[in-house]
């Protein structure tokens, strides 16, 4: 049989290069954000205020409002600073770049999401572990290292690893918001773009959500293997499944 | 404007401020603050289509025959591995070229559908759809995909329901239908409370996505207002300001998250009276 004839499969093919690009944003930001976030979690735990307080207001603000707006909101306060900050110092060209920009507010957008989940890990770490470690006469780096990182670490896995799908769902606005370069374009910009020229609308949507569906899944697939590992002190008989949350 | 400013009010006001204040209440700003209604449209009609949509998936999930508890699962789970903008987009489209599919076999020849290579399939099967239109369709569109959450959320809550009661409705009588719809749902609205105001959450959100469904609203009407703005009779009105509006709007959203938290824990502390609460 001629797979290409068939233009579901045509338009798998078209859109591996697109799909690239959501990989890419979702790539690129994880390894800021998942830092960022525990430092944010960790700081609303804090009990000096002036720790507290901005880190609650940057996790509320960017909770509650939508990725779309932010996107637009640090692309446009960027490109105001272009005459007097980018251009004279010869980067805009780099700095305005969408690969640029997109990572930084995927990353302000998730770090605010992860920190919430982290701060619930953290706030649940027994009591008991906490005192153990002080009363062994850690100082509040091990006690950090020893006992709060690992057991934050497995608390918060399972809810991290849906803020990483809804990470990689939220790639599909960066391209809605900020500007196309060339043909650089990702899985929604593509499937748009071939659903104009011909309309076959189940098709190249469809196409695109196959992408979408297979990376989340692959995802939570590579994520319960580490949160077997993560477990594997805990003599569970059961099977340990990762229950992703439907909601960010 | 001015006029509507009380008398001992102006000479109070500094120029700046007065020139502001017109600046703010010109017919451009009027119309975008105007524009507010389609984004207070779009969230209440389609919440409230989501917890219609979310109660059909909740009991298709629940059914007795199994195809249709297969519909319900596919419901609920597909919204789980793919992004809700693309389901936004999909659902006004698909409808659109669905009508147009239906009018093509009324109003094209058979000729014409047979020769037609690309959409519409003939001139008069074309339907060009109005912002009214566009606005519904996205209401729908809000309504399938947080249904599809709120289908989860409801179906948890079901269950959530105390099995005694039930058995107790049925006890004294009454038909399933009546126990379904009397005492299950009827009891399982506190315990979907806070599941559902997080799809609303979400759903706020999202309606700052109308803009890719060709509707002019709040966010469209920012990226307009904060564009450069230069008149030949006034020269250079205002530079680029779009971060500024798109900050109003930020702040905006925020605002918007903050009061329905608060009414969800007003609604909550209402629905739970009478309840024994583990403390």
């Amino acid at each position: 049989m001629d797979l290409t004839a068939i233009p579901f499969f045509n338009d798998l093919v078209t859109l591996f290069k697109p799909a690239l690009f959501n990989i890419y944003f979702a790539l690129a930001s994880i390894p800021f954000g998942f830092p960022f976030a525990i430092l944010l979690a960790l700081a609303k735990t804090s009990s000096k205020r002036w720790l507290r307080w901005p880190a609650e207001v940057f996790i509320y603000a960017f909770r509650g409002s939508p990725l779309f707006i932010q996107f637009f909101m640090f692309y446009s306060l960027m490109l105001s600073f272009n005459q007097t900050l980018w251009k004279p110092l010869g980067v805009s060209e780099f700095v305005l770049h969408p690969l640029f920009i997109g990572p930084i507010v995927l990353v302000l957008n998730t770090s605010a999401y992860a920190a919430e989940i982290f701060y619930g890990a953290l706030r649940s770490i027994p009591k008991g572990e906490i005192e153990a470690a002080r009363a062994t006469g850690m100082n509040t780096w091990q006690e950090f290292w020893v006992v709060k990182w690992p057991n934050m670490l497995r608390l918060a896995w399972p809810a991290y690893t849906n803020e990483v799908v809804f990470l990689f769902h939220a790639t599909a606005l960066v391209y809605f918001t900020l500007p196309v370069i060339d043909e650089q374009k990702d899985l929604m910009n593509k499937a748009s773009e071939l659903f104009k020229q011909d309309y076959a609308l189940f098709v190249h949507f469809s196409a695109a959500a196959v992408y979408f569906l297979i990376i989340s899944m692959l995802i939570f697939w590579v994520s319960s293997l580490f949160y077997k590992y993560l477990t594997r002190h805990l003599n569970t008989n059961r099977s340990i499944k990762l229950k992703p949350n439907y909601l960010r | 404007m001015i006029v509507m400013l009380p008398e001992w009010l102006t000479p109070l006001l500094s120029e700046q401020t007065v020139k502001l204040l017109e600046y703010l209440t010109n017919g451009k700003h009027l119309a975008w603050y105007a524009s507010f209604r389609y984004t207070v449209i779009a969230a209440v009609a389609g919440g409230l289509l989501a917890v219609v949509f979310g109660l059909l998936g909740a009991s298709l999930k629940q059914s007795k025959w199994a195809p249709l508890r297969w519909i319900g699962n596919i419901y609920t789970t597909m919204v789980r591995g793919i992004p809700d903008v693309l389901f936004l987009l999909f659902f006004p489209l698909a409808f659109e070229q669905f009508v147009e599919w239906m009018w093509a076999y009324q109003s094209c020849t058979p000729e014409e559908r047979a020769m037609a290579t690309g959409w519409p399939l003939c001139d008069n099967a074309q339907w060009l759809l109005s912002s009214t239109e566009y606005l519904i369709l996205a209401c729908f569109s809000f309504g399938i995909v947080y249904g599809a959450f709120a289908a989860n959320v409801i179906y948890g809550a079901m269950r959530a329901v105390p099995k005694g009661q039930l058995e107790a409705a049925h006890a004294f009588g009454f038909s399933s239908s009546q126990v379904f719809w009397h005492f299950q749902v009827r009891q399982m609205w506190v315990y979907a409370l806070p599941g559902l105001s997080n799809v609303w959450l979400s759903l706020i959100k999202a309606t700052s996505l109308l803009s890719l469904l060709q509707i002019v609203d709040i966010v469209q009407w920012a990226g307009r207002l904060g564009a450069p703005n230069y008149l030949p009779m006034a020269g250079l009105v205002h530079p680029d300001w779009r971060w500024k509006y798109y900050f109003v709007l930020f702040l905006l959203y925020i605002l918007m998250t903050y009061l329905s938290e608060r009414f969800f824990a007003y609604l909550q502390k209402r629905a739970s009276r009478g309840m024994v609460r583990a403390s």
